[in-house]
């Protein structure tokens, strides 16, 4: 086999210089010592250190003939085969022999490797991530200094140096005395009510690390009152648990105000929608044993609506001579004296007469086939309760106070002035024309369907003699309260609302029957109190826990901590959805 | 161990056989223990502790999880510094690292009890999620510690970086000379090749092993089909081959390197973003007391 060594060396000036010989041999090789085909004369190559050798295909196998092995194509052997056509480098030292094969002759050129660039470090660098990604330090650093500054730096700097501004202003965005920043401060949405604060933490949050005031609270909430009276109110909370004491001497530590402090029921953050209520516990912790702490107090003691509650107290009169209502427990049944005689009971029979009269009155009329409730009494605007039943609107379709006509204009007597009725009905005789009020009309004889039929000799004198009886014009529905004669009647008192403390909405319970809770269709007077007992109210209501019950009911649900005057006693109704 | 004393036997027994257990067996895994225990405990806590009106970091027992979450954080955070300094006993560097894993993991039961599951486009929940990265990114570094490292002495086949290197530019050698009688079109996809910088391909090629733009194997694509018919761009073929399955190798060790490497790159400077989270989210929290 021939083998053609060509050898490249390279002048200090970068001439290269290319010196070429052919040897016919059927081996060659390879080392430091001069006996060998190709010299390398370098220490880190052994006196002879491989020997090549052809093998049957064409090709040559590389054999490491000392104790040291060779660096065929990077990669370190003792022995290996190449095939000249395809190529190979052989590394010894610094030199560099690469096979190749050239007009059938197997072509080893040898070179001596230049100092490397770049140097290997470099290269092996190359092999780890930090070569292609930014180093942690600087990402963390950088990181760490965007996040101070965003979410602390910038908040605190414009809180500290913001303008101050009126309470209420509006502060959104930008405006003047606007913090930049802290909506990311933000745990939780507001609440409906507060919703208009949203983006405007420093109107409640006016001192920094320190917690909210009452003082902020009442700047908008005017008027709010104390529960009760100091040191009665303290009495009735009676000591601390050991438990309750170490969070406040914690809290207090930290700068909270309490306990008795307004965020200390009213949490704020809690998301959107309604204001937490008031946990029954909160109230249950005093009310749950009230009578133990205050001896002299006259409140039941209450801690759980289903379990625990006293009956209802309503506020209303029990007799004739009553000029104030009193409180009575529904446990002892009272009787109501509201000045009229109404039995419930006849008016909504579905096989009485009044059924046929409304019947007959109709749709135009605003009736359906049955008087309802409805047809008589009205809800307020806000659906929470019932306006007072009205003789013009609510009763005069049927109790007609038509005693004349002329032409075609009816007169009627004037409900609510017994003297200027006593008038009418005294005109009423005088007059040539026969009264009206002989006999019962024809339906569509008159404005109204009904007047006044009541019976007997039918002039002015005769109805005046007889209206405060029980059948009269005056007396079929009041109580007289003069001397024989007089049109006087008792006053009628129509309560708007029974019980003082507890707050009911009608409107919250449309879905109801009147009659599943006022016993109206079996009540034939009107001293009947139609008022639920507290029993009927827990078929649906028991206490905040109870998970059998349909509706689940907290104290504050009826009730409110602050006690308000009239109708604002209501616990604030706010954000209903 | 050649001068173990003799007296100390069973000390340094005891030595030699903690020396191979890993950090997460450390001690018949007493860190897991603590870290159920603690784990436990918060849940039980959590549903026992009696707050108003709901569970969140602003009650008493969400400032007392709040305040165990923070110390850990920041004892968790201080293994960088401990791992620089490796001694051994009770609080060795396994034993830290030990309870560094078992710990931060109870930090996921701590932290998202401490947020009474509320959560929000706000610094605190920047702070949680930043938190649940880190972890996450632990987790992810403890699973490829013990898969990968077998794969990747699998790949070396006994070379070394220095190695591989060495054998792609001996290759890279041959093709110069081997492409010296080609023409000028071929020449320059030659070039081109060579020119390549072999670690110059981005994050997401050495995350895959996908690499798009690599040059040699589109010079094989171009010089293949005319193997057959020149001598010269057979050899050159042949040798572009030869490059490409050396650049495989190092591709390989560079895909599980940083497939090794990359949650280090995410867990250590988010544990710094999240300690600055952390501290905006309890100044902020005491701020807007």
């Amino acid at each position: 086999m021939t083998f053609r060594i060509r050898t490249v060396d390279v002048t200090a000036t970068g001439r290269e210089i290319v010196r070429e010989r052919e040897l016919a041999q059927t081996g060659l090789s390879i080392g430091r010592s001069a006996e060998n085909d190709v010299h390398l004369p370098d220490l880190a190559v052994e006196q002879r250190h491989v020997e090549v050798a052809p093998t049957p295909e064409g090709k040559l196998r590389l054999k490491a003939a000392g104790t040291l092995g060779f660096t065929l194509d990077g990669r370190a052997t003792r022995d290996a085969v190449v095939d000249p056509a395809e190529g190979a480098e052989l590394a010894l030292g610094s030199y560099r022999l690469q096979f190749a094969s050239e007009d059938g002759a197997a072509l080893v050129t040898i070179r001596q490797a230049e100092e490397k660039e770049g140097g290997k470090g470099q290269a092996l660098g190359g092999f780890s991530l930090g070569h292609v990604l930014p180093g942690k330090r600087p990402v963390a650093w950088a990181g760490l200094a965007a996040i101070l500054l965003a979410f602390l730096a910038v908040p605190v700097w414009t809180h500290l140096n913001r303008a101050e501004a009126e309470p209420g202003a509006d502060r959104h965005g930008d405006g003047a005395g606007a913090v930049m920043m802290d909506a990311s401060w933000r745990t939780g949405a507001l609440s409906s009510v507060h919703h208009g604060l949203e983006d405007q933490c420093e109107s409640c949050h006016t001192e920094p690390f320190v917690a909210v005031r009452d003082e902020t609270c009442l700047t908008c909430h005017e008027g709010i009152t104390d529960h009760a009276a100091q040191p009665r109110q303290a009495v009735a909370r009676g000591p601390m648990e050991p438990g309750d004491a170490l969070q406040w001497e914690v809290a207090h530590a930290l700068n909270k105000p309490g306990p008795g402090a307004c965020t200390d029921c009213h949490t704020e953050h809690e998301g959107r929608g309604r204001m937490e209520p008031t946990r029954e516990r909160f109230c249950a912790d005093c009310h749950g044993s009230l009578d133990a702490r205050l001896t002299d107090t006259a409140l039941g003691n209450a801690r759980d609506f289903g379990k625990a509650h006293p009956q209802f107290q309503a506020v209303l009169t029990t007799a004739r001579e009553q000029t104030e209502p009193v409180r009575v427990s529904l446990a002892e049944r009272p009787r109501q004296w509201n000045g009229l005689r109404f039995p419930h009971e006849l008016h909504l029979n579905a096989r009485g007469g009044v059924t046929q009269m409304a019947r007959r009155l109709g749709t135009k009329g605003g009736y359906g086939d049955q008087l309802e409730c409805n047809d008589c009494h009205r809800p307020t605007a806000d659906g929470v309760r019932f306006l007072p039943v009205d003789m013009e609107n609510d009763c005069e379709s049927c109790h007609s106070l038509v005693i004349d006509q002329v032409g075609g204009v009816y007169r009627k007597v004037r409900h609510g002035d017994a003297e200027q009725a006593r008038a009418e009905l005294m005109a009423l005789g005088r007059a040539s024309r026969p009264p009206i009020v002989a006999g019962r009309g024809r339906p569509g004889e008159y404005g109204g369907l009904y007047r006044a039929n009541f019976g007997g000799p039918a002039t002015g004198r005769a109805l005046l003699a007889r209206a405060m009886a029980k059948e009269g014009l005056c007396g079929e529905c009041h109580v007289p309260a003069g001397a024989a004669g007089s049109l006087e009647v008792m006053p009628v008192t129509q309560p708007s609302r029974f019980f003082m403390h507890g707050w009911f909405d009608h409107e919250e319970h449309k879905q109801e029957q009147c009659t599943s809770c006022h016993a109206a269709d079996t009540s034939d007077a009107s001293s009947d109190l139609l008022l639920p007992e507290i029993g009927q109210c827990r078929d649906c209501h028991q206490g905040e826990s109870a998970r059998e019950a349909e509706v689940p009911s907290g104290c504050a649900m009826c009730h409110s901590y602050h006690p308000r005057e009239g109708a604002a006693a209501a616990p604030a109704r706010i954000a209903r959805k | 161990m050649a001068t173990v004393p003799e007296g100390d036997f069973g000390f340094h027994e005891a030595r030699r056989t903690a020396d191979h257990e890993s950090f997460l067996a450390h001690k018949r895994l007493r860190w897991l223990k603590v870290a159920l225990v603690l784990s436990l405990a918060a849940i039980l806590g959590y549903a026992f502790a009696d707050v108003e009106p709901r569970p969140n970091g602003g009650t008493w027992y969400g400032y007392l999880l709040g305040t165990v979450g923070t110390l850990l954080i920041v004892w968790l955070a201080l293994l960088g510094v401990r791992k620089r300094a490796m001694t051994a006993g009770r609080w060795s560097l396994k034993a830290w690292t030990s309870a560094h894993v078992y710990l931060g993991l109870t930090l996921i039961v701590i932290a998202t009890l401490h947020t009474g599951f509320q959560l929000g486009w706000n610094v605190h929940t920047l702070a949680y999620a930043l938190m649940l990265l880190v972890i996450a990114s632990g987790v992810y570094g403890i699973a490829v510690y013990a898969l990968l490292p077998a794969k990747l002495s699998t790949n070396r086949r006994e070379m070394t970086k220095g190695q591989m290197v060495e054998a792609l530019a001996a290759i890279d050698r041959q093709l110069e000379a081997a492409a010296q009688p080609l023409g000028r079109a071929d020449a320059d996809v030659v070039i081109g090749a060579l020119e390549q910088d072999p670690f110059g391909h981005g994050l997401i090629a050495r995350l895959t092993g996908r690499y798009r733009g690599c040059l040699t194997g589109r010079a094989i694509d171009a010089l293949e089909g005319r193997a057959a018919a020149d001598t010269a761009i057979e050899r050159v073929t042949g040798l572009l081959g030869k490059r490409q399955a050396q650049l495989e190798q190092i591709r390989r060790h560079m895909r599980l390197k940083a497939l090794l490497e990359v949650w280090l790159y995410v867990h250590v400077p988010l544990t710094v973003m999240l300690l600055a989270a952390l501290t905006a989210h309890i100044v902020s929290v005491f701020y807007y007391w």
